[in-house]
């Protein structure tokens, strides 16, 4: 097998032909679970969030396929499932049983993310097994959402060390009367998991219907060959990236108990068609949340290299296989039991961001600068007033993408690991008792450049004539989105309570508090770092912005030089050539003291 | 004297056009290229012409129903009108945010798509309702009145307002567009409340702009059509293929421009779905496949599936992520469920770096062509592979209109893939179509199975230009027993135009759970529907008798947030019909997810309603009898290679238009019309039905001989 010559058959009924067609049909079927699993859930986070995945593993544990909205997901199963099957027993299987596992120091992620793994039993054998992983909105714990300043894993919710939940196909009636007493979203939860069944229930059953069609042999030659196949097309890819070792670093504010910012150092080694992310230089765990498992680490690892490969590639083992992540025991890439991890999300973006700072040095011509680069969590709880039941809510906002070395970045958007949709706010209203008092863009946070950084957003929430239990747990308010190649860096996010009221107070990126019906919650999202002199941007650009009232007058005059006359609408392109000649050199770049 | 119907679809390629004797059934089409600076030049050129062969004087014509993609092409080349967006204070960024998502996961070069609106153009005033509907803040009309003012100096054509719980509450909305008439009557206006009464704000919002920035275009092209057809002596007026199905009058399309976005998609499920019913086939797959795209739709109980959650652009704007979730403008209104993929006769075959043979996306188009064109095409795709594979005459392509050359449909596989992969030039070539067709089931599979509807209970029927050629293929694999296979399949979508019944659809969000239903509220709301769908029908002269009002509900379990729309009784609702209503809703869920809770609390969200207008259907002609033996249609024999023989072999090629009812095709065989070729795998057998359509199911063939 080479690069560019076809791939030896190891099965005589299996060639190239039949091989495509089997593994698109095994993509369809993942692919449809995800979508049963997204459309008859419950929880806003898996039915328009789509904060689940869906994956097919050979009798061996290996990843064959895997459909997923968020990138979040890319490591979160492959290594959990194989190590939970072995600590439960595969001959302890029956056909139609699943085993339930969350517990984020078994191979998982937080213990918000549950997972189902259910054996394909095929004429009394397993032949592999399907999974799925759905974020609960809450899994109980110290607040409301499952977030909150943790110390240890146990203060995070109800840990699911892999226990048989799916009985011959049908949920244990006392497991799930244990489970919701235990979590505040109990509804939802009980939607989800219903749900969760029944995905994994299709994904077994077309399975079946493939070896029906296709018999054991060739299915498992298949799968053999797709491993093969994705393994070469990631050397062929790798091999055209420049040789070398490259670093990049990044920073996260604090770790929710202590000011001390926590340090993400990558070393990214490209030789020969072997990649590596060596984060070992990264601080040492923290006692607070804000600790990554390796799973966690592994996603953010990938992330930027799956970013930077074809986008038909398939994935399973034999990318997996390909990418490998070295992050030492008793660092925050990889904490050891009992920490806490429901932080680790922040530790994860950053990773991301070092990875790509790396990147960024290999490929300048195919990395973006730093995005908003948190995940930015707001949750809320209380006891609905209309109603008078108890309810949970969690959601995450949207902030600026970073410039791109030819375009600038999107505004109000997820970047890298998280594509969360935004609750519609009619339906968060309708559902819950809580009024979105604004949302909408904040001119002049972009990090300024040849290429602008995309803006921020705001989203003011007030609590409808009850108290709420609120926490956030964000980021980049004190480290930016930084810029690249002399673009500026992005504005900080600020989250604030009553921000022009009286009672104002910062509550910081990481804290729990109680908000009543006088009360307003801002949260103000990071703008996106620039990329190039702003001095270079096209004055054209800089007048859409500022018509669109995205860029201030006055900042298209200090920060780009671009002068603009507003009557008209148009540049004043002597004022602006004269301005740019004057000021030629850029002013020093606003990074953030550390 | 004799009635005519006229139906007009304009494609991207070709504007075909059919014209049906009403008594007779007897009908004549004419193909002309499409014009795409002004698409009623060809339009009327295609009219013109299919008039004057027929011999039919202009008055003869009783209807004119036309498809279009005026409303699809004005969005994709963002030549939409200028127009501002009013919307509640504090929310001007709803078309910049949109969902905050990136279509594509992995691109770190993504783009959201553009705002149909910049955001100088969107303007906000004080207001504010809650989600029950009371207002919280009253709306400041002096403002309204400043911020029209405005909008009037910026030169803009039209104006779209969606202000936040409208739909429950449309009193700030309505207030605020009797202002624009006042202050600025000239402009064209469409309230959210009006267009889409319907819940979560950016996709009302986005439908409503839509709307509004079609207005001023459509206005202008439905005048202009209208009056170059009296100028022409005819003295029907125009109607329009919408969406969802069902047709509208041009003066209604003036208004609702939004309900027109996917007309032309539309017609071949439309034709699909009347060719079933006609049949007997209530429950039917429609397949069609042209030379960039295969569409696959789903009819049930004669109704084609509407899409949830459809978004109109995504193709132009972001080719990669062509139908992903954020890649185009959501649109609410209803549209056919079409699961499009790009596999058509000019994708390209091409090995990858990993060494696997792919087919597509990337399409040869019509410029430079497939290689057997010889019009500068030289890498492989479908057609080269039917060529090579004996399925498509070189001689008879396009009824002989185009030569191709088999030679170099040869060098291609050969050079591009068959070298790399070590294998003969003819297995290639099946395995490029072995692989096609893998992506048109997945489109099969996506429409059906992932909807829960199991293919294996319907008909499937194929048409456009390369659909008959792949099917029995493709049926093959999802075990579907019965193929049908329409004469002419390369115009079966304008067909479909002229089978059509009027019809208007009503929604509002009413979000109630179901044992607490106001019902004097639901049955006013229905009774509201089914007053203005009348007066509607009514205008466009339907009587009485051919109306029909349908009702339905969206419900869901309280906290899901898909619903799922169920029929509910025509008559006034009472309560014990809820818990009916409720045990269906049961079903569907189970039907479409493999589970439901019965003891689950049930919520409405939505209540719907259609009004149609029925108007009569045009007999198909019957085809003569004949015998069973179909030796009279023959025309010659040919080495065919099919996967099942692996190789070749010789296959009797037959003459579509000399077939006669009754006749019995054994397999492997090849029927050949003037624009799509039939190709029957061995294992199956045809038998040439009523109107000429060939009925393709499992078998030898045997059974049929005497």
């Amino acid at each position: 097998m080479n690069a560019t010559g076809s791939i030896e058959s190891e099965h005589p009924k299996l060639d190239t032909i039949r091989f495509e067609v089997i593994r698109n049909v095994m993509h369809a079927f993942v692919e449809e679970m995800a979508a049963a699993l997204a459309r008859s859930a419950y929880s806003t986070n898996i039915k328009t969030r789509r904060d689940h995945s869906c994956t097919f593993f050979d009798a061996r544990g290996k990843m064959v396929d895997q459909a997923s909205d968020q990138p979040s997901h890319l490591g979160a199963l492959v290594f959990s499932v194989p190590a939970v099957l072995k600590e439960y027993g595969v001959e302890n299987l029956e056909p139609g049983d699943g085993v339930l596992v969350n517990d984020a120091h078994r191979g998982l992620v937080h213990l918000n993310d549950v997972c189902l793994i259910s054996p394909i039993h095929y004429h009394g054998e397993i032949f592999g097994y399907v999974a799925n992983a759905a974020h609960h909105v809450d899994i109980g714990g110290r607040a409301p959402g499952s977030i909150a300043m943790t110390t240890d894993i146990f203060q995070e919710g109800v840990i699911i060390p892999g226990v048989k939940f799916v009985k011959g196909g049908e949920i244990d009636k006392d497991m799930l009367k244990w489970f919701t007493a235990n979590v505040r979203g109990k509804k939802e939860s009980a939607g989800d998991l219903r749900a969760q069944v029944a995905s994994n229930k299709l994904g077994a059953r077309r399975i079946v219907e493939l070896l029906d069609k296709y018999g054991v042999e060739v299915v498992n030659a298949a799968i053999e060959q797709l491993h093969k196949y994705t393994e070469c097309r990631v050397r062929h890819e790798f091999a055209r990236f420049p040789e070398g070792i490259f670093e990049g670093d990044a920073y996260v504010d604090d770790d929710g108990i202590t000011d001390q910012p926590i340090c993400i150092k990558a070393k990214v080694v490209i030789k020969k068609g072997d990649m590596t992310v060596d984060l070992s230089d990264s601080d040492r765990q923290r006692r607070g949340p804000m600790n990554c498992t390796f799973a966690q680490t592994y996603s953010s690892a990938a992330f930027p290299i799956r970013a930077l490969l074809p986008p038909d590639l398939p994935m399973n083992d034999g990318f997996y296989r390909m990418v490998k992540v070295i992050a030492p025991k008793g660092t925050v890439v990889n904490c050891t039991y009992p920490s806490a991890v429901v932080g680790g999300w922040e530790v994860g973006q950053k990773t991301v961001e070092a990875v790509l700072r790396a990147f960024s040095k290999a490929l300048p011509d195919r990395v973006p600068a730093e995005t908003k680069k948190t995940i930015l969590h707001i949750a809320f709880g209380g006891v609905d007033p209309r109603s008078q039941e108890y309810y949970v809510f969690l959601e995450t906002n949207g902030g600026g993408f970073g410039a791109r070395p030819t375009k600038d970045g999107v505004d109000a958007v997820q970047p890298a690991l998280q594509n969360a949709e935004n609750s519609p706010i009619e339906e968060l209203e309708v559902g819950y008792p809580v009024q979105i008092v604004r949302y909408e863009l904040i001119p002049d946070s972009e990090g300024a450049g040849k290429f602008r950084g995309g803006l921020g957003l705001r989203r003011d929430y007030r609590f409808r004539d009850h108290e709420a239990n609120v926490t956030i747990l964000a980021d980049t308010a004190k480290f930016p989105a930084r810029g690249i190649f002399g673009g500026r860096d992005g504005r900080t996010a600020r989250y604030l309570l009553n921000p022009c009221g009286k009672n104002f107070r910062d509550v910081g990126s990481k804290s729990t508090f109680y908000a009543g019906p006088t009360d307003i919650v801002s949260m103000q999202t990071p703008g996106g770092g620039g990329c190039g002199d702003p001095r270079e941007r096209e004055p054209t650009a800089v007048l859409d912005d500022v018509r669109c009232s995205k860029t201030s007058l006055d900042r298209a005059r200090e920060v780009y030089g671009v002068v603009i006359n507003p009557e008209s609408w148009s540049v004043d392109l002597k004022e602006t050539s004269r301005l740019r000649k004057t000021r030629g050199g850029t002013r020093g770049r606003q990074n953030a003291a550390v | 004297m004799p009635q005519y119907r006229l139906g007009v679809d304009i494609g991207g390629t070709f504007t075909d056009v059919v014209l049906m004797n009403l008594g007779t059934g007897e009908f004549r089409t004419a193909k002309v290229a499409t014009t795409p600076q002004d698409l009623s030049t060809g339009f009327l050129h295609a009219m013109e012409r299919v008039v004057v062969e027929a011999a039919v004087t202009p008055g003869e014509v009783a209807q004119i129903i036309h498809a279009t993609t005026v409303a699809t092409n004005a969005i994709i080349e963002n030549k939409v009108a200028r127009s501002a967006f009013i919307t509640t204070r504090g929310f001007r960024d709803i078309l910049e945010i949109q969902r905050q998502i990136r279509p594509t996961l992995y691109d770190l070069f993504f783009d959201k798509p553009p705002s149909l609106i910049p955001r100088y153009l969107c303007y906000e005033v004080t207001e504010r309702v809650t989600a029950e509907g009371e207002v919280l803040q009253p709306l400041d009309e002096d403002e309204v009145r400043q911020v029209v003012r405005q909008i009037k100096q910026e030169a803009v054509e039209a104006i779209a307002v969606c202000f936040l719980h409208s739909y429950i509450t449309p009193a700030h909305e309505r207030r605020t567009g009797e202002i624009v008439k006042a202050e600025f009557p000239e402009a064209y206006l469409t309230l959210s409340s009006e267009i889409n009464p319907e819940f979560r704000e950016y996709f009302r919002a986005s439908t409503t702009v839509i709307n509004a920035v079609l207005m001023p275009l459509v206005a202008r092209y439905v005048d202009k059509l209208q009056k170059e057809i009296s100028a022409r002596g005819f003295k029907s007026g125009l109607h329009v293929m919408q969406s969802g199905g069902g047709l509208m009058t041009g003066e209604v399309a003036r208004d609702k421009p939004a309900a027109m976005v996917e007309s032309g998609p539309a017609a071949g499920v439309i034709a699909a779905s009347s060719l079933g019913t006609l049949l007997g086939y209530p429950n039917v797959i429609s397949f069609d496949m042209g030379g960039t795209t295969a569409k696959a739709g789903l009819v049930e109980r004669g109704r084609p599936k509407l899409a949830v959650n459809y978004e109109v652009g995504s193709a132009a704007i972001s080719p990669d992520a062509h139908g992903k979730k954020g890649s185009g403008y959501p649109l609410q209104t209803p549209v056919i469920d079409l699961v499009e993929i790009g596999a058509g006769g000019g994708s390209i075959a091409w090995i990858d770096t990993g060494g696997a043979l792919r087919v597509g996306p990337q399409s040869a188009g019509a410029d430079p062509g497939p290689a057997c064109y010889m019009a500068g095409g030289t890498l492989p795709t479908i057609t080269d592979a039917n060529v090579v594979l004996g399925r498509i005459d070189p001689d008879y392509f396009l009824g002989g209109e185009i030569k191709l050359d088999r030679k170099a449909a040869e060098k291609a596989i050969e050079e591009h893939c068959a070298r790399t992969l070590d294998k003969d030039v003819a297995t290639t070539a099946a395995g490029i179509v072995e692989i096609a067709n893998a992506h048109m089931i997945r489109a099969l599979r996506i429409v059906s199975v992932e909807r829960g509807y199991d293919p294996r209970e319907y008909v499937l029927i194929a048409f456009g230009g390369a659909g008959p050629m792949h099917v029995n293929g493709i049926v093959k694999e999802l075990e579907i027993p019965t193929v049908i296979v329409p004469l002419n399949p390369g115009i079966t979508s304008a067909l479909g135009l002229l089978m059509t019944d009027l019809r208007h659809d009503y929604v509002v969000t009413y979000i109630c759970r179901v044992d607490r239903l106001d019902l004097d509220k639901v049955n006013r709301v229905y009774r509201d529907f089914t007053a203005q769908g009348r007066s509607l029908l009514t205008q466009e002269n339907v009587k009485e008798a051919d109306m029909l009002f349908s009702k339905f509900m969206d419900i869901r379990y309280v906290g899901q947030s898909y619903e799922r729309t169920i029929p509910v009784p025509s008559k006034e609702i009472a309560i014990k019909d809820m818990g009916e209503i409720a045990a269906l809703f049961h079903k569907e869920h189970e039907r479409a997810y493999g589970h439901c809770a019965p003891n689950e609390p049930v919520e409405v969200a939505n209540l719907k309603l259609s009004a149609t207008g029925i108007i009569p259907k045009p007999k198909l002609k019957d085809l003569k009898r004949g015998e069973s033996t179909p030796e009279a249609a023959l025309l010659t024999t040919r080495q065919v290679y099919f996967s099942e023989t692996e190789g070749f072999v010789e296959c009797s090629v037959y003459d579509r238009y000399k077939l006669r009812q009754g006749n019995a095709i054994k397999s492997p065989a090849i029927v050949e019309d003037k624009d799509a070729t039939t190709v029957i795998h061995p294992g199956y057998q045809v038998e040439v039905g009523r109107y000429g359509n060939l009925i393709l199911t499992p078998g030898s063939g045997e059974t049929t001989k005497p």
